[in-house]
């Protein structure tokens, strides 16, 4: 269930998804959060179970937080990707995975990133990255809108139209849409 | 049992009823460079004496941040502060994960008291180190000390290392709850560049109860 979208523009990043939380057929929730920030910096949309993608969330917080007070400086985008995919791939290796694959976005020294981790651990980058059960038909907008030289704002009005196309096929995902951007050279470190 | 076979267990009580590993720790503490904490109800403030360095070495880091709203200090081993530095950081995460909130600071202690205990039951080396800890919580501004044995003191002062008892009657002459972070700072470097024979390069640590925010920053002397 779910859609969440990140895209990468010269100027950030943004990450968008919907707000519903499924029940097997019934809509559990209309205004559930699934985008989280892990610092000013870096964030992460959820897809898949809730209580999994929470859980690997705090950790993943944790685990940053205390990486950064030992070395006094914060995570890069992909330390956090790879940090969330290692805890998922040993997970996954000792038959207790976490039903999750989520987009983790974010600004560093090196600009704007976008990862995907999935359920399995396996992280990838690209340009702009969909997951969810609505990420398929948010691909097909993605697809076709996206431009290398997109501007933040328009980075912004793409993840949102993705988001929304997806919400009106897909059963899984409705009831609206959050948006976030970051934009580069954000603050970035921050405890929280 | 005979006294000789006793002597060849320290681990043990002596026959005065003493811990000798964990005096001797103690006065291992008592070898490390002078180290303050003061509280007031506004905030609480904590000061390490950064031992002179050799040229081209970077001076050590000595007073460091736990989480958001709690830091520390040690004095002894700087091993073993450093190690029992790392435990209060994880202790402290865990807790965010286990309840979603920051811990405070009485139970942090209580964690590093708790494992600095399990080194003064068998026939392991206690940790030589004191640890300073400064923090605001629901209850406040929080400053406690924690000795190799586990030990813990609540208070609004306490001076570690290095002729820490002269520095301690320096704080208690200019001690008073109203005390401003200028005059506290000012008070912290006077006690400690008085037992150490004059200027001296300090670090200090500052959390505020308006800020909830542990602080710290290499301050050579801001108020010399």
């Amino acid at each position: 269930m779910t859609t969440t979208v990140g895209i990468r523009s010269k100027d950030g990043v943004v990450l968008a998804a919907d707000k519903r939380a499924s029940k097997g057929f019934f809509v559990g929730s209309k205004v559930v959060q699934k985008i989280f920030s892990l610092d000013g910096a870096t964030a992460v949309a959820i897809a898949g179970a809730m209580s999994d993608a929470e859980y690997l969330v705090n950790l993943a917080k944790a685990e940053r937080r205390l990486l950064a007070l030992r070395r006094g400086y914060p995570l890069s985008v992909k330390e956090s990707a790879k940090l969330i995919s290692n805890i998922v791939y040993s997970s996954m290796k000792s038959y207790n995975p976490f039903y999750v694959e989520l987009v983790v976005a974010g600004v560093d020294r090196e600009g704007a990133h976008v990862y995907t981790s999935d359920m399995s651990g396996a992280i990838t980058s690209e340009d702009f990255m969909s997951s969810g059960s609505g990420s398929p038909i948010a691909y097909g907008v993605l697809e076709q809108g996206f431009r290398k030289e997109f501007s933040l704002d328009e980075a912004r009005k793409l993840a949102e139209a993705a988001v929304r196309a997806a919400m009106e096929r897909d059963p899984g995902s409705g009831n609206g849409v959050d948006v976030l951007a970051i934009p580069n050279g954000h603050a970035f470190g921050g405890a929280n | 049992m005979a006294s000789g076979e006793m002597g060849r267990m320290p681990f043990f009580y002596n026959q005065e009823g003493r811990l000798v590993q964990v005096d001797y720790a103690l006065q291992a503490v008592s070898r490390g460079s002078t180290t303050l904490g003061l509280k007031t109800k506004d905030f609480a403030l904590l000061s390490s004496q950064v031992k002179p360095t050799r040229p081209l070495m970077e001076p050590a880091e000595k007073v460091f941040v736990v989480d958001d709203h709690i830091g520390a200090t040690g004095s002894g081993y700087i091993g073993d502060v450093t190690t029992l530095l790392d435990q209060v950081r994880v202790a402290a995460q865990r807790h965010r994960l286990v309840y979603d909130e920051p811990i405070d600071v009485g139970t942090l202690s209580r964690t590093l008291s708790e494992y600095l205990h399990e080194f003064t039951m068998y026939a392991v080396r206690p940790f030589g180190a004191s640890v300073l800890l400064a923090g605001v919580d629901d209850l406040g501004v929080q400053l406690l000390q924690v000795d190799p044995s586990g030990t813990t003191f609540k208070g609004s002062a306490f001076a570690i290392g290095q002729s820490s008892d002269e520095a301690l009657e320096t704080i208690v002459k200019g001690y008073r709850p109203d005390l401003s972070v200028e005059a506290a700072l000012a008070l912290a470097t006077e006690a400690i560049e008085a037992v150490n024979g004059g200027k001296s390069v300090i670090e200090h640590g500052l959390v505020t109860a308006a800020s909830k925010r542990f602080e710290h920053q290499q301050l050579p002397n801001a108020v010399a």
